[in-house]
């Protein structure tokens, strides 16, 4: 009986799948032979009224000289030949469309953005935390490689591959930075997205170091986040079907921010070790020109498990981190004069965090202490003013509490001005001047200037992504 | 027999269900959203009482640079046609807009994806794909909708994609698009009696906007004060655009209401040349509402500047 309901659900299955593979062949024909019968029908009218028209001119002017043609030529007529001139222009086209074929049809379009930083830095970097030298530096950033394309009618893919050099030996290390694939043609407003990619967490997280509007990422993103979102895992985003927007995005992965390791790397891993965040963000148009753009997040890991390992205290203490969860609230308010937007504009933005961890803690000769958790707080906020078509400047303040020890605190001040010559060619000048506490200093932290330079390039194809709206 | 009736129950709502989750409601327009005014202006022409049409821009932003509005979104999400001119003229916002507002009948190559510059070859074709020939025409020159007489194509297209949208409203749609067209073409005859006496007039303008026009109507487009579209000019391309028009006596400077005043008009000052300000869609100054009181504005501003001269 089993094998007899087995049997007709295989048959059945068969049977649907070859006839919706049918339908869609033959679908697919038909709209080509449609397609193609229209362009027929097309030309031909075409042709025929071109005839009509040659004929309705013959008949209105009668066989006559040509010069006398040309002086007694009636008005209408000249509007027809026009008329014949501009149908003749429109087959030739059509011919000519018909004939033109794409040559990289088959090729994902393919982009690169290099960026060179120039800085000066008061102190080693001992002393700044930076893993870049003090003094003068130049440091190629990035290279990186985009390539995007669909993958079939129902999603598309996108790679992004970056050199850059490590700080103490100078050797380029070559690593996938994102390689996602993403639906294109979910029901119900839906887009899911899966592989390694920068999640959509808080306002600047998720965008590549080239696009922010300053030279650095806020110190707060670069403790709390870990620099850019990136994980690996999956994203599902719904745009909410309502008259306003309203975008909800959900995702879990294994690694969330770039510069630490995943947790539970070789051990068994549940899925309380997992990553899982969410974004809700909107936008109101306040006036034509005045636009209002808030977003919350939230972001959690159960069971870190020892990220990043045991973290060495000033006094010989270790931390280490069982759970990690991470709240922000952000908004961006901006003057978009609709007339003069390429010439001038205003934007203020700001983002809030507050990162709540548990950890485990220990002496320094290793003797278990009561675990504690952390609440930490900081946030940046900027406002760019666009005075030009090529011209910007603006000026990022930023605040953070470390995130094991909330009384270590550091600021920074940075106004930039930007010059970009074209959206292909951008050059930055930043002034950064970081402000560190008493209790940071324990760490060998030392306030200090920086004068950063930056170039960055884009040669190939490019997009103007969401994000950089 | 009841109990078969019982398993088939289901199976009967479920199609009914999606039956009428496709099928089209009656009482609901045609939702259209064109990316500029001029195209929703011929959508609205030939649509009539049948569609609902937005816009994008208002008339007064750069084409190439419309801001990219979240609050575009939901209005995306629910088109059935989305009309553009094409060309890439809508590269800095459009694709972004269009993948945001996941509707996939809007998408590049569906049938809601209404690219009014199919029929048009388009002048100034960079001969290389490398941006040295400048950012926003890479496959030549977008701005065909200021030459009457290839907007004809852009309403082709928008009629096109209606009827096949819509067959059922064919005979309106047509009735709509004929009594539009007599209007326009009457119209676009007497642009051409209005500029015979510009015949040969040399005009230069901030963006390559104008080579349609110009060569419609018979006029000499000069030059642009930008140095490649879509990138600003420097200092020594503004001297040897002065220069070049002193020499051959450019008379008229035209400035896109959406680009600064000072340039144009410094440039003007210095050739003894008249400085005009027109729109490149309707809205774009006051009084140019539709695409057809936009081009008589043009019209007469031209000829009014050019007689002023004599
Ligand atoms: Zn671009
Ligand atoms: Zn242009």
């Amino acid at each position: 009986m089993k094998i007899m309901v087995a049997f007709i659900a295989l048959f059945m299955l068969l049977w649907s799948s070859t006839g919706v593979y049918a339908e869609t062949l033959e679908d697919r024909l038909k709209t080509l032979e449609e397609a193609l019968r229209r362009q027929e029908q097309t030309i031909a009218e075409q042709q025929k009224m071109i005839e009509e028209l040659k004929a309705e001119i013959k008949q209105a002017k009668p066989p006559a000289t040509p010069e006398a043609a040309a002086v007694g030529r009636p008005a209408a007529s000249e509007q027809m030949q026009q008329e014949v001139r501009e149908l003749n222009e429109k087959v030739d086209r059509v011919v000519e469309a018909q004939r033109k074929t794409l040559p990289s049809e088959f090729n994902p379009s393919i982009g690169l953005v290099g960026e060179t930083i120039f800085s000066y830095t008061g102190r080693g970097s001992s002393q700044t935390g930076s893993d870049r030298p003090g003094g003068f530096d130049a440091f190629q950033r990035s290279v990186e490689l985009n390539a995007a394309a669909s993958v079939d009618p129902f999603a598309k893919a996108y790679v992004v591959a970056n050199a850059s050099a490590d700080a103490a030996t100078g050797e380029s290390t070559f690593n996938i930075e994102e390689a996602a694939i993403q639906t294109t043609s979910l029901p119900w407003n839906l887009t899911v997205k899966a592989g390694r990619f920068f999640a959509e967490f808080g306002r600047l997280s998720y965008i590549h170091d080239h696009e922010l509007p300053f030279v650095n990422r806020p110190l707060v993103l670069d403790q709390y986040v870990g620099g850019e979102s990136r994980t690996d895992g999956v994203q599902v985003n719904w745009l909410l079907p309502v008259e306003h927007y309203i975008s909800l995005t959900l995702g879990l992965g294994n690694q969330f921010g770039g510069d630490v390791p995943p947790n539970n790397v070789g051990d068994y891993r549940r899925l309380g070790g997992w990553n899982y965040w969410g974004r809700l963000s909107s936008y109101f148009d306040l006036t034509p020109d005045i636009s209002l753009e808030p977003g919350i997040s939230g972001l959690w890991n159960p069971r870190t498990n020892g990220r990043g390992g045991p973290l060495l205290q000033p006094d010989g203490s270790t931390l280490t981190e069982r759970e990690r969860r991470l709240v922000g609230a952000d908004v961006a308010l901006s003057y978009k004069p609709l007339r003069n937007n390429q010439f001038q504009s205003i934007t203020w933005g700001t983002e809030v965090l507050y990162s709540n961890n548990h950890y485990d803690a220990a002496d320094s000769s290793g003797n278990v202490l009561p675990s504690s958790t952390v609440g930490s707080l900081g946030l940046y906020s900027y406002l760019t003013y666009k005075f030009h078509r090529q011209w910007s400047t603006g000026f990022l303040f930023g605040f953070v509490e470390d995130a094991q020890n909330n009384k270590a605190k550091a600021y920074e001040y940075s106004p930039y001005v930007t010059w970009a010559l074209s959206h292909w060619n951008q050059l930055r000048l930043q002034y950064t001047y970081t402000d560190y506490n008493s209790a940071s200093a324990a760490y060998g932290l030392h306030s200090n200037n920086a004068v950063y330079l930056q170039w960055a390039w884009i040669i190939g194809s490019h997009a103007h992504g969401w994000q950089q709206r | 027999m009841k109990a078969k009736l019982f398993y088939l129950l289901p199976i009967i709502v479920l199609t009914g269900i999606i039956c009428m989750g496709t099928m089209p409601a009656y009482a609901a327009k045609i939702r259209v959203v064109a990316t500029f005014t001029d195209l929703a202006d011929f959508a609205r022409e030939i649509g009539g009482d049948l569609v609902e049409v937005h816009s994008l821009a208002t008339g007064v932003e750069d084409s190439h640079g419309v801001p990219m509005k979240p609050s575009f979104v939901p209005m995306m999400n629910r088109a059935d046609l989305l009309v553009l001119v094409g060309l890439d003229c809508e590269h800095a916002f459009l694709p972004a807009l269009i993948e945001a507002s996941k509707n996939p009948r809007i998408e590049v190559n569906r049938a809601g994806y209404v690219d009014c510059s199919l029929g048009i070859t388009p002048v100034d074709v960079p001969k290389t794909t490398e941006h040295y020939a400048g950012d926003v025409h890479p496959y030549g020159n977008p701005h065909y909708m200021l030459d009457p007489v290839l907007a004809k194509t852009a309403i082709a297209n928008i009629y096109n994609a209606l009827v096949e949208f819509a067959p059922q409203h064919k005979a309106e749609f047509t009735r709509n698009r004929d009594a539009y067209l007599a209007k326009l073409n009457a119209k676009i005859t007497e642009w051409e009696r209005e500029t015979k006496p510009l015949k040969g007039l040399k005009f230069v303008s901030y963006h390559e906007h104008w080579p349609y026009f110009a060569a419609r109507f018979g006029m000499d487009f000069f030059g642009t004060i930008e140095l490649r579209p879509g990138i600003d000019p420097t200092p020594r391309h503004i001297e040897e655009l002065i220069a070049a028009m002193k020499a051959a006596h450019v008379p008229i400077v035209v400035r896109e209401p959406q680009f600064p005043e000072k340039v144009p008009k410094r440039i003007a000052e210095q050739t003894g040349a008249t400085m005009v300000t027109f729109p490149v869609m309707p809205g774009g100054v006051p009084h140019t509402e539709t695409y057809i009181k936009m081009m008589d504005y043009i019209v007469h501003t031209m000829v009014a500047a050019a007689q002023a001269r004599k």
